[in-house]
Protein backbone atom coordinates (compact mmCIF):
# COMPACT_ATOMS: atom_id res chain seq x y z
CA UNK A 1 0.00 0.00 0.00
CA UNK A 2 0.95 3.37 -1.12
CA UNK A 3 0.10 6.83 1.21
CA UNK A 4 -1.97 8.90 -1.53
CA UNK A 5 -2.45 12.92 -2.40
CA UNK A 6 -5.96 12.28 -1.14
CA UNK A 7 -4.84 10.14 2.06
CA UNK A 8 -1.97 13.04 2.91
CA UNK A 9 -4.16 15.56 2.81
CA UNK A 10 -6.33 14.28 5.68
CA UNK A 11 -3.78 14.73 7.96
CA UNK A 12 -3.55 17.74 10.77
CA UNK A 13 -1.79 21.16 9.97
CA UNK A 14 1.30 21.44 12.68
CA UNK A 15 -1.29 24.34 14.08
CA UNK A 16 -3.88 21.85 14.13
CA UNK A 17 -2.32 19.00 15.50
CA UNK A 18 -0.67 22.30 18.23
CA UNK A 19 -4.36 22.60 18.99
CA UNK A 20 -5.37 19.05 19.45
CA UNK A 21 -2.82 18.00 22.13
CA UNK A 22 -4.27 17.25 25.36
CA UNK A 23 -1.13 16.89 27.41
CA UNK A 24 2.16 18.09 27.00
CA UNK A 25 1.37 21.22 25.33
CA UNK A 26 3.70 22.98 27.58
CA UNK A 27 6.66 21.39 26.92
CA UNK A 28 6.48 20.88 23.19
CA UNK A 29 5.74 24.21 23.05
CA UNK A 30 8.72 25.03 25.34
CA UNK A 31 11.02 23.01 22.65
CA UNK A 32 9.79 24.83 20.28
CA UNK A 33 11.25 27.70 21.37
CA UNK A 34 13.91 26.93 22.73
CA UNK A 35 15.43 25.34 19.97
CA UNK A 36 18.66 27.18 17.78
CA UNK A 37 18.92 26.74 14.45
CA UNK A 38 22.11 26.67 12.77
CA UNK A 39 21.62 29.41 9.66
CA UNK A 40 23.05 26.80 7.17
CA UNK A 41 20.92 24.02 8.30
CA UNK A 42 18.29 26.10 7.51
CA UNK A 43 19.54 26.71 4.15
CA UNK A 44 20.01 23.75 3.35
CA UNK A 45 15.58 23.41 3.61
CA UNK A 46 15.62 27.13 2.19
CA UNK A 47 17.45 25.91 -0.85
CA UNK A 48 15.39 22.39 -1.53
CA UNK A 49 14.88 22.57 -5.39
CA UNK A 50 11.05 21.96 -5.14
CA UNK A 51 8.55 21.63 -1.99
CA UNK A 52 8.18 18.12 -0.23
CA UNK A 53 5.63 16.56 1.31
CA UNK A 54 6.29 15.47 4.50
CA UNK A 55 3.74 12.68 6.19
CA UNK A 56 4.55 13.17 10.26
CA UNK A 57 2.96 9.81 12.72
CA UNK A 58 2.49 11.60 16.35
CA UNK A 59 0.85 11.29 19.70
CA UNK A 60 0.63 13.85 22.31
CA UNK A 61 1.84 11.38 25.02
CA UNK A 62 5.15 10.16 23.35
CA UNK A 63 8.78 11.88 24.97
CA UNK A 64 10.43 11.48 21.58
CA UNK A 65 7.28 13.19 19.58
CA UNK A 66 7.25 16.11 22.40
CA UNK A 67 11.03 16.72 21.98
CA UNK A 68 11.75 15.99 17.82
CA UNK A 69 8.37 17.18 16.24
CA UNK A 70 8.43 20.89 17.28
CA UNK A 71 12.16 20.71 15.56
CA UNK A 72 10.77 19.75 12.44
CA UNK A 73 8.16 22.64 12.80
CA UNK A 74 10.11 25.06 13.08
CA UNK A 75 12.30 23.40 10.08
CA UNK A 76 8.53 23.88 8.41
CA UNK A 77 8.02 27.25 9.14
CA UNK A 78 11.28 28.63 8.57
CA UNK A 79 12.16 27.14 5.33
CA UNK A 80 8.86 27.28 3.85
CA UNK A 81 9.64 24.36 1.82
CA UNK A 82 8.14 21.42 3.57
CA UNK A 83 4.43 20.76 3.44
CA UNK A 84 3.44 19.19 6.80
CA UNK A 85 0.34 16.48 7.46
CA UNK A 86 -0.07 15.12 11.04
CA UNK A 87 -1.93 11.66 11.76
CA UNK A 88 -2.31 10.43 15.19
CA UNK A 89 -0.23 7.25 15.47
CA UNK A 90 -3.08 5.20 17.47
CA UNK A 91 -6.17 6.44 15.00
CA UNK A 92 -4.86 5.64 11.98
CA UNK A 93 -2.96 1.92 11.74
CA UNK A 94 -3.34 1.60 7.75
CA UNK A 95 -0.37 4.33 7.71
CA UNK A 96 1.73 3.47 10.90
CA UNK A 97 2.17 -0.41 9.83
CA UNK A 98 3.61 0.90 6.70
CA UNK A 99 6.45 2.21 8.53
CA UNK A 100 7.06 0.18 11.60
CA UNK A 101 10.47 0.63 13.43
CA UNK A 102 12.86 -2.14 12.29
CA UNK A 103 9.75 -3.95 11.39
CA UNK A 104 8.07 -4.72 14.30
CA UNK A 105 7.69 -1.21 16.60
CA UNK A 106 5.11 1.54 16.37
CA UNK A 107 7.98 3.83 17.18
CA UNK A 108 7.28 7.74 16.98
CA UNK A 109 7.36 10.41 15.66
CA UNK A 110 7.93 8.87 11.93
CA UNK A 111 8.49 11.77 9.48
CA UNK A 112 8.54 10.45 5.87
CA UNK A 113 9.74 12.80 3.22
CA UNK A 114 8.22 12.15 -0.12
CA UNK A 115 8.42 13.92 -3.70
CA UNK A 116 5.29 15.44 -5.99
CA UNK A 117 4.53 11.90 -7.06
CA UNK A 118 4.48 10.49 -3.73
CA UNK A 119 7.58 8.13 -4.02
CA UNK A 120 9.18 7.88 -0.41
CA UNK A 121 12.64 9.99 -0.72
CA UNK A 122 13.61 8.72 2.59
CA UNK A 123 11.76 8.63 6.59
CA UNK A 124 12.95 9.69 10.42
CA UNK A 125 11.46 7.27 13.05
CA UNK A 126 11.54 8.19 16.50
CA UNK A 127 15.26 9.30 17.41
CA UNK A 128 18.96 9.28 15.74
CA UNK A 129 20.74 5.69 17.28
CA UNK A 130 23.41 8.72 18.20
CA UNK A 131 20.81 10.22 21.05
CA UNK A 132 20.00 6.39 22.50
CA UNK A 133 23.61 5.85 22.82
CA UNK A 134 24.08 9.39 24.37
CA UNK A 135 20.90 9.07 26.42
CA UNK A 136 22.47 5.26 28.04
CA UNK A 137 25.79 6.90 28.98
CA UNK A 138 24.14 9.41 30.77
CA UNK A 139 22.04 6.82 32.73
CA UNK A 140 24.73 4.84 33.50
CA UNK A 141 27.05 7.62 34.62
CA UNK A 142 24.07 8.78 36.74
CA UNK A 143 23.89 5.66 38.63
CA UNK A 144 27.67 5.62 39.12
CA UNK A 145 28.05 9.16 40.56
CA UNK A 146 25.03 7.99 43.06
CA UNK A 147 25.10 4.85 44.57
CA UNK A 148 22.11 5.78 46.76
CA UNK A 149 20.25 5.33 43.19
CA UNK A 150 20.86 1.88 42.91
CA UNK A 151 21.58 0.62 39.48
CA UNK A 152 19.73 1.34 36.56
CA UNK A 153 17.77 -2.38 36.61
CA UNK A 154 16.25 -1.30 40.33
CA UNK A 155 12.34 -0.92 40.50
CA UNK A 156 11.75 2.54 41.34
CA UNK A 157 9.31 1.60 44.05
CA UNK A 158 12.17 -0.06 46.00
CA UNK A 159 13.80 3.60 46.46
CA UNK A 160 12.92 5.87 49.65
CA UNK A 161 10.13 8.34 48.70
CA UNK A 162 13.53 10.91 48.92
CA UNK A 163 15.97 9.00 46.97
CA UNK A 164 13.21 8.96 44.42
CA UNK A 165 12.36 12.50 43.93
CA UNK A 166 16.19 13.14 43.99
CA UNK A 167 16.61 10.57 41.07
CA UNK A 168 13.77 12.30 39.21
CA UNK A 169 15.50 15.75 39.47
CA UNK A 170 18.74 14.11 38.13
CA UNK A 171 17.38 12.92 35.63
CA UNK A 172 15.41 15.64 35.02
CA UNK A 173 18.57 17.84 34.82
CA UNK A 174 20.33 15.08 32.45
CA UNK A 175 17.58 14.97 30.12
CA UNK A 176 18.02 19.24 29.84
CA UNK A 177 22.04 19.05 29.47
CA UNK A 178 21.52 16.72 26.64
CA UNK A 179 18.77 18.52 24.60
CA UNK A 180 21.22 20.70 22.92
CA UNK A 181 23.07 17.91 21.47
CA UNK A 182 20.11 15.49 20.66
CA UNK A 183 18.19 18.10 18.92
CA UNK A 184 21.91 18.70 16.96
CA UNK A 185 21.78 15.02 15.99
CA UNK A 186 17.90 15.49 14.95
CA UNK A 187 18.59 18.40 12.42
CA UNK A 188 21.74 16.48 10.78
CA UNK A 189 19.16 13.34 10.74
CA UNK A 190 16.55 15.42 8.70
CA UNK A 191 19.48 17.49 6.53
CA UNK A 192 20.75 14.06 5.46
CA UNK A 193 17.14 12.82 4.26
CA UNK A 194 16.62 16.53 2.05
CA UNK A 195 20.18 16.41 1.05
CA UNK A 196 20.09 13.78 -0.93
CA UNK A 197 17.00 15.44 -2.71
CA UNK A 198 19.42 18.19 -3.59
CA UNK A 199 22.17 15.82 -5.04
CA UNK B 1 -2.51 -22.44 55.56
CA UNK B 2 -1.20 -18.71 56.55
CA UNK B 3 -0.92 -16.00 53.62
CA UNK B 4 1.60 -12.95 53.89
CA UNK B 5 0.12 -9.83 52.84
CA UNK B 6 1.99 -8.52 49.72
CA UNK B 7 2.63 -5.30 48.35
CA UNK B 8 2.16 -4.25 44.94
CA UNK B 9 4.25 -1.53 43.11
CA UNK B 10 2.93 0.07 40.00
CA UNK B 11 5.45 2.90 38.89
CA UNK B 12 3.59 4.03 35.52
CA UNK B 13 4.74 7.34 33.03
CA UNK B 14 2.75 9.62 33.93
CA UNK B 15 3.88 11.92 30.74
CA UNK B 16 2.49 8.90 28.56
CA UNK B 17 -0.94 8.67 29.97
CA UNK B 18 -1.12 4.95 31.45
CA UNK B 19 -3.33 6.29 33.65
CA UNK B 20 -5.97 3.43 32.42
CA UNK B 21 -3.87 0.97 32.33
CA UNK B 22 -2.16 1.53 36.06
CA UNK B 23 -6.11 2.35 37.33
CA UNK B 24 -7.20 -0.71 34.94
CA UNK B 25 -4.76 -3.33 37.22
CA UNK B 26 -4.92 -1.70 40.47
CA UNK B 27 -8.64 -2.13 40.25
CA UNK B 28 -8.22 -6.01 38.83
CA UNK B 29 -5.78 -6.45 42.12
CA UNK B 30 -8.82 -5.05 44.15
CA UNK B 31 -11.11 -7.11 42.81
CA UNK B 32 -9.01 -10.41 42.76
CA UNK B 33 -7.58 -9.85 46.10
CA UNK B 34 -9.77 -7.64 48.16
CA UNK B 35 -7.90 -7.55 52.06
CA UNK B 36 -5.60 -10.41 50.90
CA UNK B 37 -3.13 -7.33 49.36
CA UNK B 38 -0.85 -4.79 52.12
CA UNK B 39 -0.65 -1.87 49.89
CA UNK B 40 -1.20 -1.13 46.47
CA UNK B 41 1.21 2.01 45.52
CA UNK B 42 0.96 3.79 42.55
CA UNK B 43 4.16 5.47 41.59
CA UNK B 44 4.07 8.45 38.78
CA UNK B 45 7.20 8.25 36.84
CA UNK B 46 8.48 8.31 33.51
CA UNK B 47 10.54 7.89 30.77
CA UNK B 48 7.70 5.93 29.35
CA UNK B 49 7.96 3.25 32.51
CA UNK B 50 5.12 0.55 33.63
CA UNK B 51 6.86 -1.31 36.00
CA UNK B 52 4.94 -3.20 38.29
CA UNK B 53 6.43 -5.18 41.54
CA UNK B 54 5.09 -7.43 44.51
CA UNK B 55 7.20 -6.88 47.49
CA UNK B 56 10.70 -6.45 46.23
CA UNK B 57 10.78 -8.75 42.83
CA UNK B 58 10.19 -6.59 39.47
CA UNK B 59 7.59 -8.99 37.47
CA UNK B 60 6.88 -6.73 34.95
CA UNK B 61 8.67 -4.02 33.17
CA UNK B 62 8.09 -1.97 29.78
CA UNK B 63 11.79 -1.72 28.95
CA UNK B 64 12.22 -5.39 30.03
CA UNK B 65 9.33 -7.09 28.42
CA UNK B 66 7.42 -4.36 26.16
CA UNK B 67 3.77 -3.60 26.61
CA UNK B 68 1.59 -4.05 29.61
CA UNK B 69 1.57 -7.20 31.89
CA UNK B 70 -1.38 -9.43 31.69
CA UNK B 71 -3.18 -9.66 34.89
CA UNK B 72 -3.36 -12.57 35.29
CA UNK B 73 0.60 -12.51 35.42
CA UNK B 74 0.34 -10.35 38.20
CA UNK B 75 -2.47 -12.11 39.84
CA UNK B 76 0.47 -15.33 39.43
CA UNK B 77 3.26 -13.39 41.02
CA UNK B 78 0.98 -12.35 43.77
CA UNK B 79 -0.19 -15.89 44.78
CA UNK B 80 3.50 -16.74 44.57
CA UNK B 81 4.74 -13.78 47.53
CA UNK B 82 1.40 -15.27 49.72
CA UNK B 83 2.63 -18.68 49.99
CA UNK B 84 6.19 -18.02 50.10
CA UNK B 85 8.51 -18.33 53.05
CA UNK B 86 8.18 -15.66 55.33
CA UNK B 87 10.44 -12.72 55.54
CA UNK B 88 11.87 -12.19 59.30
CA UNK B 89 11.05 -8.38 59.28
CA UNK B 90 8.20 -9.01 57.77
CA UNK B 91 6.64 -11.38 60.65
CA UNK B 92 3.25 -9.21 61.25
CA UNK B 93 1.82 -9.46 57.40
CA UNK B 94 -0.05 -12.39 58.04
CA UNK B 95 -3.32 -13.06 57.24
CA UNK B 96 -5.23 -16.06 57.75
CA UNK B 97 -7.06 -17.67 54.69
CA UNK B 98 -10.39 -17.54 54.98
Amino acid sequence: MTVTRERFEQGMTYDEYKAQMTRNKERFIENEHQLELDPQDLAVFQHLPRPLDVLVLAEDWCGDVIANLPILGRLTAESGTLHLRIFLRDQNPDLMDQYLNHGQFRSIPVFVFFDEQFHELGRFIERPASVTERNAQQRRKLYEEHPEFGTPDTPIAQLPEEVRGQLMEAMAAFREESRSANNRDVVDALCEIVKAVSA
Amino acid sequence: MTKRLVKVAITYCSECGYEAQTLGLAEALMKEFRHELSEIELIPWYDGSFDVTVDSELVHSMYREGGFPDHSMVFEAVRRHQTAPLPEKSSSNVAQER
